[in-house]
Protein backbone atom coordinates (compact mmCIF):
# COMPACT_ATOMS: atom_id res chain seq x y z
CA UNK A 1 0.00 0.00 0.00
CA UNK A 2 3.26 2.39 0.74
CA UNK A 3 3.71 2.14 -2.87
CA UNK A 4 0.57 4.28 -4.07
CA UNK A 5 1.68 6.65 -1.86
CA UNK A 6 4.66 7.30 -4.06
CA UNK A 7 1.62 8.32 -7.02
CA UNK A 8 -0.48 10.92 -7.69
CA UNK A 9 -3.53 9.90 -5.83
CA UNK A 10 -5.66 11.79 -7.92
CA UNK A 11 -7.00 8.39 -9.78
CA UNK A 12 -7.35 6.60 -6.47
CA UNK A 13 -10.77 5.56 -5.27
CA UNK A 14 -12.44 7.61 -2.58
CA UNK A 15 -11.64 4.21 -0.47
CA UNK A 16 -8.46 4.04 -0.96
CA UNK A 17 -7.61 7.68 -0.56
CA UNK A 18 -9.44 7.72 3.22
CA UNK A 19 -7.65 4.80 3.90
CA UNK A 20 -4.28 6.49 2.83
CA UNK A 21 -5.31 9.23 5.08
CA UNK A 22 -5.97 7.89 7.79
CA UNK A 23 -2.33 6.35 8.09
CA UNK A 24 -1.76 9.77 8.24
CA UNK A 25 -1.04 10.27 12.02
CA UNK A 26 1.51 7.53 11.70
CA UNK A 27 3.12 8.09 8.72
CA UNK A 28 3.87 11.26 10.46
CA UNK A 29 5.26 10.20 13.85
CA UNK A 30 7.19 7.80 11.93
CA UNK A 31 8.77 9.44 9.03
CA UNK A 32 11.50 12.21 9.86
CA UNK A 33 10.22 15.33 9.39
CA UNK A 34 13.65 16.59 8.34
CA UNK A 35 17.12 15.78 7.57
CA UNK A 36 19.98 18.27 7.60
CA UNK A 37 22.59 17.19 5.59
CA UNK A 38 25.96 18.20 7.55
CA UNK A 39 25.55 17.04 11.14
CA UNK A 40 26.40 14.03 13.07
CA UNK A 41 23.02 12.34 12.74
CA UNK A 42 23.05 11.59 9.51
CA UNK A 43 26.07 9.57 9.96
CA UNK A 44 23.32 6.80 11.40
CA UNK A 45 20.05 8.12 10.36
CA UNK A 46 18.99 6.50 7.04
CA UNK A 47 19.77 8.98 3.89
CA UNK A 48 17.34 11.46 2.44
CA UNK A 49 15.58 9.75 -0.22
CA UNK A 50 13.62 11.92 -3.06
CA UNK A 51 10.47 9.38 -2.48
CA UNK A 52 10.01 10.65 1.35
CA UNK A 53 9.03 14.34 -0.35
CA UNK A 54 6.81 12.65 -2.55
CA UNK A 55 5.36 11.05 -0.10
CA UNK A 56 4.54 14.08 1.89
CA UNK A 57 3.52 15.65 -1.30
CA UNK A 58 0.83 12.76 -1.82
CA UNK A 59 -0.53 12.29 1.61
CA UNK A 60 -0.87 15.82 1.78
CA UNK A 61 -3.60 15.94 -1.43
CA UNK A 62 -5.06 12.39 -0.10
CA UNK A 63 -5.89 14.43 3.20
CA UNK A 64 -7.14 17.60 2.00
CA UNK A 65 -9.60 14.99 -0.12
CA UNK A 66 -10.25 13.31 3.14
CA UNK A 67 -10.64 16.91 5.19
CA UNK A 68 -7.83 15.93 7.34
CA UNK A 69 -6.82 20.10 7.34
CA UNK A 70 -4.26 19.11 9.99
CA UNK A 71 -1.96 16.35 8.62
CA UNK A 72 -2.15 18.01 5.72
CA UNK A 73 -1.03 21.38 7.23
CA UNK A 74 2.05 19.55 9.07
CA UNK A 75 2.69 17.97 5.62
CA UNK A 76 2.79 21.43 3.84
CA UNK A 77 4.57 22.78 6.90
CA UNK A 78 7.49 20.12 6.42
CA UNK A 79 7.97 20.29 2.99
CA UNK A 80 8.43 24.46 3.41
CA UNK A 81 11.33 23.73 5.91
CA UNK A 82 12.59 21.41 3.41
CA UNK A 83 12.16 22.91 0.55
CA UNK A 84 12.07 27.33 1.35
CA UNK A 85 8.91 28.85 0.97
CA UNK A 86 9.87 30.47 -2.41
CA UNK A 87 9.94 27.01 -3.92
CA UNK A 88 8.10 26.81 -7.15
CA UNK A 89 6.16 23.75 -6.58
CA UNK A 90 5.80 24.79 -2.76
CA UNK A 91 3.87 27.66 -3.69
CA UNK A 92 1.34 26.27 -5.90
CA UNK A 93 0.95 23.18 -3.07
CA UNK A 94 0.03 26.24 -0.44
CA UNK A 95 -2.03 27.61 -3.31
CA UNK A 96 -3.55 24.11 -3.32
CA UNK A 97 -4.12 24.29 0.49
CA UNK A 98 -5.74 26.99 0.88
CA UNK A 99 -8.17 26.65 -2.63
CA UNK A 100 -9.22 23.43 0.03
CA UNK A 101 -10.01 25.11 2.88
CA UNK A 102 -12.06 28.22 1.36
CA UNK A 103 -15.58 28.01 2.33
CA UNK A 104 -17.04 30.97 -0.38
CA UNK A 105 -16.32 32.52 -2.99
CA UNK A 106 -14.82 35.84 -1.88
CA UNK A 107 -11.80 33.47 -0.30
CA UNK A 108 -11.62 31.73 -3.79
CA UNK A 109 -11.40 34.88 -4.85
CA UNK A 110 -8.37 36.21 -2.81
CA UNK A 111 -6.50 32.71 -3.70
CA UNK A 112 -6.86 33.71 -6.95
CA UNK A 113 -5.28 37.20 -6.79
CA UNK A 114 -3.03 35.81 -4.95
CA UNK A 115 -2.13 33.89 -7.92
CA UNK A 116 -2.17 36.43 -10.00
CA UNK A 117 0.18 38.19 -7.65
CA UNK A 118 2.68 35.68 -7.54
CA UNK A 119 2.65 35.79 -11.66
CA UNK A 120 3.03 39.44 -12.09
CA UNK A 121 6.40 39.08 -10.57
CA UNK A 122 7.47 35.76 -11.91
CA UNK A 123 5.61 34.95 -15.01
CA UNK A 124 7.39 31.75 -15.80
CA UNK A 125 6.34 30.27 -12.58
CA UNK A 126 4.57 27.13 -14.13
CA UNK A 127 3.32 25.09 -11.19
CA UNK A 128 1.50 28.85 -10.28
CA UNK A 129 0.27 29.31 -13.50
CA UNK A 130 -1.24 25.68 -14.07
CA UNK A 131 -3.40 26.30 -10.16
CA UNK A 132 -4.82 29.36 -11.32
CA UNK A 133 -6.15 27.72 -14.74
CA UNK A 134 -7.23 24.78 -12.30
CA UNK A 135 -8.89 27.28 -10.02
CA UNK A 136 -10.42 28.94 -13.08
CA UNK A 137 -11.95 25.56 -13.93
CA UNK A 138 -13.66 25.00 -10.43
CA UNK A 139 -15.17 28.42 -10.32
CA UNK A 140 -16.79 27.57 -13.76
CA UNK A 141 -15.00 30.20 -15.82
CA UNK A 142 -14.19 27.87 -18.46
CA UNK A 143 -13.53 30.37 -21.36
CA UNK A 144 -11.61 32.11 -19.40
CA UNK A 145 -9.64 28.98 -18.62
CA UNK A 146 -9.40 27.93 -22.16
CA UNK A 147 -7.75 31.71 -23.30
CA UNK A 148 -4.82 31.32 -20.26
CA UNK A 149 -4.44 27.42 -21.27
CA UNK A 150 -3.80 29.06 -24.62
CA UNK A 151 -1.67 31.74 -23.62
CA UNK A 152 0.26 29.23 -21.36
CA UNK A 153 0.65 26.24 -24.07
CA UNK A 154 2.30 29.02 -26.36
CA UNK A 155 4.61 29.61 -23.85
CA UNK A 156 5.59 26.23 -23.38
CA UNK A 157 3.92 23.92 -26.03
CA UNK A 158 5.71 20.74 -25.02
CA UNK A 159 3.25 20.65 -21.92
CA UNK A 160 1.51 17.22 -22.57
CA UNK A 161 -0.71 17.81 -19.35
CA UNK A 162 -1.84 21.01 -20.32
CA UNK A 163 -2.43 19.88 -24.06
CA UNK A 164 -4.60 17.35 -22.62
CA UNK A 165 -6.47 19.49 -19.47
CA UNK A 166 -7.60 21.53 -23.08
CA UNK A 167 -8.65 18.87 -25.21
CA UNK A 168 -10.86 17.68 -21.90
CA UNK A 169 -11.89 21.34 -21.80
CA UNK A 170 -12.75 22.15 -25.32
CA UNK A 171 -14.75 18.55 -25.23
CA UNK A 172 -16.96 19.72 -22.42
CA UNK A 173 -17.61 22.74 -24.64
CA UNK A 174 -18.65 21.06 -27.34
CA UNK A 175 -15.61 22.31 -29.09
CA UNK A 176 -14.20 18.73 -31.33
CA UNK A 177 -11.86 20.30 -34.08
CA UNK A 178 -10.41 22.08 -31.24
CA UNK A 179 -10.20 19.15 -28.91
CA UNK A 180 -8.90 16.53 -31.64
CA UNK A 181 -6.10 18.86 -32.12
CA UNK A 182 -5.22 18.91 -28.42
CA UNK A 183 -4.97 15.58 -28.33
CA UNK A 184 -3.06 15.01 -31.26
CA UNK A 185 -0.39 17.64 -29.86
CA UNK A 186 -0.88 15.42 -27.03
CA UNK A 187 0.33 12.19 -29.33
CA UNK A 188 2.93 14.35 -30.91
CA UNK A 189 5.06 14.36 -27.27
CA UNK A 190 4.07 10.83 -26.18
CA UNK A 191 3.74 9.32 -29.73
CA UNK A 192 3.61 5.64 -27.35
CA UNK A 193 0.98 6.62 -24.79
CA UNK A 194 -1.88 3.92 -25.59
CA UNK A 195 -4.36 5.80 -23.45
CA UNK A 196 -4.56 9.13 -25.16
CA UNK A 197 -4.51 7.21 -28.49
CA UNK A 198 -7.68 5.67 -27.21
CA UNK A 199 -8.66 8.47 -25.60
CA UNK A 200 -8.51 9.93 -28.74
CA UNK A 201 -10.35 7.36 -30.34
CA UNK A 202 -13.48 8.22 -28.21
CA UNK A 203 -12.70 11.87 -28.37
CA UNK A 204 -13.17 11.14 -32.59
CA UNK A 205 -16.46 9.18 -31.82
CA UNK A 206 -18.02 11.74 -29.95
CA UNK A 207 -17.28 13.54 -32.91
CA UNK A 208 -18.85 11.54 -35.12
CA UNK A 209 -21.89 11.71 -33.61
CA UNK A 210 -22.01 15.64 -32.85
CA UNK A 211 -24.04 17.24 -35.53
CA UNK A 212 -21.04 18.20 -37.76
CA UNK A 213 -19.41 14.89 -37.31
CA UNK A 214 -19.13 12.72 -40.52
CA UNK A 215 -18.10 9.08 -41.48
CA UNK A 216 -14.83 9.93 -42.00
CA UNK A 217 -14.00 10.71 -38.05
CA UNK A 218 -15.34 7.17 -37.53
CA UNK A 219 -12.97 5.79 -39.79
CA UNK A 220 -9.87 8.23 -37.96
CA UNK A 221 -11.52 6.59 -34.57
CA UNK A 222 -11.34 2.82 -35.58
CA UNK A 223 -8.26 3.49 -36.75
CA UNK A 224 -6.88 5.46 -33.39
CA UNK A 225 -8.47 2.75 -31.52
CA UNK A 226 -6.49 -0.07 -33.58
CA UNK A 227 -3.80 1.69 -32.86
CA UNK A 228 -4.15 1.57 -29.13
CA UNK A 229 -4.49 -2.33 -29.22
CA UNK A 230 -0.91 -2.46 -31.37
CA UNK A 231 0.68 -0.63 -28.37
CA UNK A 232 -0.43 -2.67 -25.57
CA UNK A 233 -1.98 -6.12 -25.86
CA UNK A 234 -5.09 -6.88 -24.36
CA UNK A 235 -6.48 -3.57 -24.02
CA UNK A 236 -9.70 -3.66 -22.86
CA UNK A 237 -10.64 0.08 -23.52
CA UNK A 238 -9.28 -0.05 -26.81
CA UNK A 239 -11.32 -3.42 -27.76
CA UNK A 240 -14.26 -2.03 -26.43
CA UNK A 241 -13.68 1.69 -28.34
CA UNK A 242 -12.93 -0.92 -31.28
CA UNK A 243 -15.55 -2.89 -31.45
CA UNK A 244 -18.34 0.42 -30.43
CA UNK A 245 -16.70 1.86 -33.73
CA UNK A 246 -16.55 -0.72 -36.20
CA UNK A 247 -20.73 -1.83 -35.53
CA UNK A 248 -21.18 1.64 -36.22
CA UNK A 249 -19.63 2.30 -39.19
CA UNK A 250 -20.59 -1.21 -40.48
CA UNK A 251 -24.08 0.49 -40.17
CA UNK A 252 -23.29 3.27 -41.98
CA UNK A 253 -20.97 2.22 -44.86
CA UNK A 254 -23.85 -0.38 -45.44
CA UNK A 255 -26.44 2.68 -45.65
CA UNK A 256 -24.46 4.82 -47.98
CA UNK A 257 -22.62 3.44 -50.58
CA UNK A 258 -22.46 6.90 -52.42
CA UNK A 259 -20.28 9.05 -50.28
CA UNK A 260 -17.68 6.55 -50.45
CA UNK A 261 -15.86 7.72 -53.29
CA UNK A 262 -16.47 11.54 -53.05
CA UNK A 263 -15.24 11.99 -49.44
CA UNK A 264 -12.50 9.63 -49.50
CA UNK A 265 -10.51 12.47 -51.43
CA UNK A 266 -10.52 14.77 -48.41
CA UNK A 267 -8.09 12.32 -46.43
CA UNK A 268 -7.43 8.83 -46.40
CA UNK A 269 -9.53 6.59 -47.84
CA UNK A 270 -12.70 4.62 -45.83
CA UNK A 271 -11.72 0.76 -45.16
CA UNK A 272 -13.51 -1.82 -47.25
CA UNK A 273 -16.53 -3.08 -45.01
CA UNK A 274 -14.57 -6.59 -45.05
CA UNK A 275 -11.92 -5.55 -42.92
CA UNK A 276 -14.05 -3.52 -40.73
CA UNK A 277 -16.28 -6.98 -40.26
CA UNK A 278 -13.07 -8.79 -39.16
CA UNK A 279 -11.85 -6.41 -37.24
CA UNK A 280 -15.11 -6.08 -35.35
CA UNK A 281 -15.47 -10.11 -35.03
CA UNK A 282 -11.58 -10.16 -33.32
CA UNK A 283 -13.05 -7.47 -30.90
CA UNK A 284 -15.63 -9.37 -30.05
CA UNK A 285 -13.81 -12.11 -29.40
CA UNK A 286 -10.79 -10.39 -27.33
CA UNK A 287 -13.75 -8.74 -25.70
CA UNK A 288 -15.49 -11.63 -24.32
CA UNK A 289 -11.47 -14.14 -23.63
CA UNK A 290 -11.07 -11.01 -21.52
CA UNK A 291 -14.17 -10.69 -19.39
CA UNK A 292 -14.53 -14.83 -19.12
CA UNK A 293 -11.08 -14.84 -17.85
CA UNK A 294 -11.65 -12.06 -15.66
CA UNK A 295 -14.25 -13.45 -14.11
CA UNK A 296 -13.02 -16.89 -14.08
CA UNK A 297 -10.11 -15.53 -11.84
CA UNK A 298 -7.51 -16.30 -13.87
CA UNK A 299 -4.29 -15.62 -11.96
CA UNK A 300 -2.58 -12.59 -14.60
CA UNK A 301 -5.85 -11.64 -15.79
CA UNK A 302 -6.68 -9.40 -12.59
CA UNK A 303 -5.22 -5.76 -13.10
CA UNK A 304 -8.66 -4.64 -15.21
CA UNK A 305 -10.91 -2.45 -13.04
CA UNK A 306 -14.16 -3.96 -12.35
CA UNK A 307 -16.98 -1.14 -13.60
CA UNK A 308 -15.20 -1.32 -16.81
CA UNK A 309 -15.06 -5.40 -17.04
CA UNK A 310 -18.99 -5.09 -16.31
CA UNK A 311 -19.57 -2.42 -19.27
CA UNK A 312 -17.53 -4.87 -21.36
CA UNK A 313 -19.91 -8.05 -20.48
CA UNK A 314 -22.52 -5.23 -21.16
CA UNK A 315 -21.87 -4.38 -24.59
CA UNK A 316 -21.36 -8.30 -25.68
CA UNK A 317 -24.92 -8.84 -24.16
CA UNK A 318 -26.42 -6.05 -26.37
CA UNK A 319 -24.69 -7.50 -29.36
CA UNK A 320 -25.58 -11.20 -28.48
CA UNK A 321 -29.40 -10.48 -27.98
CA UNK A 322 -30.44 -10.29 -31.66
CA UNK A 323 -29.03 -13.42 -32.44
CA UNK A 324 -30.57 -15.33 -29.66
CA UNK A 325 -33.82 -13.81 -30.33
CA UNK B 1 14.92 -21.53 -6.71
CA UNK B 2 16.49 -18.78 -4.63
CA UNK B 3 17.94 -21.07 -1.42
CA UNK B 4 19.45 -22.70 -4.54
CA UNK B 5 21.00 -20.12 -6.08
CA UNK B 6 22.38 -18.90 -2.62
CA UNK B 7 23.92 -22.16 -1.77
CA UNK B 8 25.52 -22.46 -5.20
CA UNK B 9 27.53 -18.84 -4.79
CA UNK B 10 28.43 -19.52 -1.20
CA UNK B 11 29.76 -22.86 -2.22
CA UNK B 12 31.69 -20.98 -4.98
CA UNK B 13 32.76 -18.41 -2.64
CA UNK B 14 34.03 -21.13 -0.19
CA UNK B 15 35.84 -22.70 -3.20
CA UNK B 16 37.50 -19.41 -4.01
CA UNK B 17 38.72 -18.53 -0.47
CA UNK B 18 39.99 -22.04 -0.01
CA UNK B 19 41.54 -21.52 -3.27
CA UNK B 20 43.04 -18.32 -2.50
CA UNK B 21 44.62 -19.50 0.63
CA UNK B 22 46.39 -22.37 -0.89
CA UNK B 23 48.06 -19.95 -3.14
CA UNK B 24 49.08 -17.99 -0.29
CA UNK B 25 50.38 -20.81 1.75
CA UNK B 26 52.46 -22.23 -1.00
CA UNK B 27 54.14 -18.91 -1.92
CA UNK B 28 55.09 -18.31 1.85
CA UNK B 29 56.16 -22.02 1.70
CA UNK B 30 57.85 -21.82 -1.39
CA UNK B 31 59.95 -18.45 -0.21
CA UNK B 32 60.48 -19.64 3.27
CA UNK B 33 62.24 -22.66 1.90
CA UNK B 34 64.37 -21.05 -1.00
CA UNK B 35 65.08 -18.57 0.63
CA UNK B 36 66.49 -21.06 4.01
CA UNK B 37 68.34 -22.69 0.85
CA UNK B 38 69.67 -19.42 -0.95
CA UNK B 39 71.37 -18.51 2.29
CA UNK B 40 73.05 -22.25 2.87
CA UNK B 41 74.53 -22.59 -0.55
CA UNK B 42 75.08 -19.43 -1.90
CA UNK B 43 74.59 -15.44 -1.70
CA UNK B 44 73.76 -14.39 -4.78
CA UNK B 45 70.74 -13.73 -6.29
CA UNK B 46 67.68 -16.25 -5.93
CA UNK B 47 66.62 -17.98 -9.00
CA UNK B 48 62.80 -17.93 -9.51
CA UNK B 49 61.39 -16.93 -6.21
CA UNK B 50 57.82 -17.75 -6.84
CA UNK B 51 57.83 -21.11 -8.30
CA UNK B 52 54.72 -21.94 -10.90
CA UNK B 53 51.70 -23.06 -8.73
CA UNK B 54 50.18 -26.38 -8.50
CA UNK B 55 47.75 -27.25 -11.26
CA UNK B 56 45.33 -28.01 -8.34
CA UNK B 57 45.16 -24.55 -7.12
CA UNK B 58 44.75 -23.36 -11.13
CA UNK B 59 42.05 -25.87 -11.27
CA UNK B 60 39.99 -24.68 -7.99
CA UNK B 61 40.22 -21.40 -8.77
CA UNK B 62 38.58 -21.50 -12.35
CA UNK B 63 36.43 -23.77 -10.66
CA UNK B 64 35.08 -21.69 -8.23
CA UNK B 65 34.73 -18.80 -10.95
CA UNK B 66 32.18 -20.88 -12.77
CA UNK B 67 30.34 -22.10 -9.96
CA UNK B 68 30.04 -18.13 -8.35
CA UNK B 69 28.48 -17.27 -12.03
CA UNK B 70 25.92 -20.14 -12.34
CA UNK B 71 24.92 -19.37 -8.56
CA UNK B 72 24.61 -15.42 -9.73
CA UNK B 73 22.79 -16.07 -12.83
CA UNK B 74 20.32 -18.92 -11.58
CA UNK B 75 19.80 -15.87 -8.91
CA UNK B 76 18.37 -13.41 -11.30
CA UNK B 77 15.21 -11.75 -11.00
CA UNK B 78 12.10 -12.80 -13.91
CA UNK B 79 13.19 -10.74 -16.96
CA UNK B 80 11.67 -8.11 -17.86
CA UNK B 81 9.65 -7.75 -21.02
CA UNK B 82 11.15 -6.02 -23.50
CA UNK B 83 8.74 -5.33 -26.49
CA UNK B 84 6.44 -2.50 -25.57
CA UNK B 85 3.07 -3.81 -26.84
CA UNK B 86 3.57 -6.96 -24.32
CA UNK B 87 4.99 -4.46 -21.16
CA UNK B 88 2.08 -2.51 -21.30
CA UNK B 89 -0.41 -5.51 -22.04
CA UNK B 90 0.93 -6.72 -18.71
CA UNK B 91 0.61 -3.06 -16.63
CA UNK B 92 -3.11 -3.51 -18.23
CA UNK B 93 -4.05 -7.01 -16.92
CA UNK B 94 -2.06 -7.85 -14.48
CA UNK B 95 -2.06 -4.68 -12.65
CA UNK B 96 0.03 -4.35 -9.51
CA UNK B 97 0.10 -7.80 -8.83
CA UNK B 98 2.19 -8.43 -11.94
CA UNK B 99 4.47 -6.34 -10.67
CA UNK B 100 5.55 -8.21 -7.13
CA UNK B 101 8.99 -9.16 -5.73
CA UNK B 102 9.76 -12.18 -4.22
CA UNK B 103 8.26 -10.92 -0.94
CA UNK B 104 5.15 -10.21 -1.92
CA UNK B 105 5.61 -6.59 -2.24
CA UNK B 106 5.51 -4.34 -5.63
CA UNK B 107 8.42 -3.42 -7.14
CA UNK B 108 9.72 0.32 -5.92
CA UNK B 109 10.42 1.16 -9.36
CA UNK B 110 6.23 0.03 -10.66
CA UNK B 111 4.23 2.82 -11.54
CA UNK B 112 1.82 1.46 -13.91
CA UNK B 113 0.83 3.49 -16.94
CA UNK B 114 3.22 6.03 -16.71
CA UNK B 115 0.68 7.96 -18.97
CA UNK B 116 -1.95 7.74 -16.81
CA UNK B 117 -1.34 10.97 -15.59
CA UNK B 118 -1.89 12.58 -18.59
CA UNK B 119 -5.35 12.29 -18.40
CA UNK B 120 -5.49 12.40 -14.07
CA UNK B 121 -3.16 15.73 -14.18
CA UNK B 122 -1.88 16.11 -11.07
CA UNK B 123 -0.91 19.92 -11.81
CA UNK B 124 -4.38 20.82 -12.53
CA UNK B 125 -5.67 18.57 -9.83
CA UNK B 126 -9.45 20.36 -9.00
CA UNK B 127 -9.03 20.06 -4.91
CA UNK B 128 -12.73 21.43 -4.28
CA UNK B 129 -14.55 18.94 -6.40
CA UNK B 130 -12.47 15.58 -5.22
CA UNK B 131 -13.48 17.49 -1.78
CA UNK B 132 -17.67 17.36 -2.72
CA UNK B 133 -17.02 14.00 -4.26
CA UNK B 134 -15.47 12.77 -1.30
CA UNK B 135 -17.69 13.99 1.42
CA UNK B 136 -20.48 12.34 -1.11
CA UNK B 137 -19.00 8.87 -1.21
CA UNK B 138 -19.02 9.69 2.45
CA UNK B 139 -22.56 9.90 2.83
CA UNK B 140 -24.11 7.47 0.57
CA UNK B 141 -22.41 5.50 3.52
CA UNK B 142 -18.74 4.09 2.00
CA UNK B 143 -16.37 2.54 4.08
CA UNK B 144 -12.74 1.66 4.25
CA UNK B 145 -14.06 -2.08 3.12
CA UNK B 146 -16.77 -0.52 0.48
Amino acid sequence: MASSLLHPPAHLSPAVALQLSQQAPYLLRTTPSAISPYSMSSLWSAAESPELWTTYENLMLSCLRTGDEQSAHLCLERLTERFGADNERLMALRGLFQEAIANDNDALKKVLKEYENILVEDPANMPVSKRRIALLISMDRTTEAITALNNFLDASPTDAEAWSELSDLYVSSGMFPQAIFALEEVLLVTPNAWNIHARLGEVLYMASSSETGSVQHLAESMRRFCRSIELCDDYLRGYYGLKMTTTKLLTTLSQSQVSRQSKSDTGLPLPGVKSVERLSELATAKLSEIVRRNTGGDAGWQGYEKPEIIAAQELLNRDAAPITR
Amino acid sequence: MTWLSTSITGFGFVLLAHACYSAHEHSALHSTSTASLSSLTSHGPSVSAVAALPIDISIETIVAILTICLGLVLGTPELRPIQWRVWAGQIEREGEKGFMNGDGEVDKDYVGNPFKVLESRPGFVDIRKQRKEFAEWVREGGSVEG
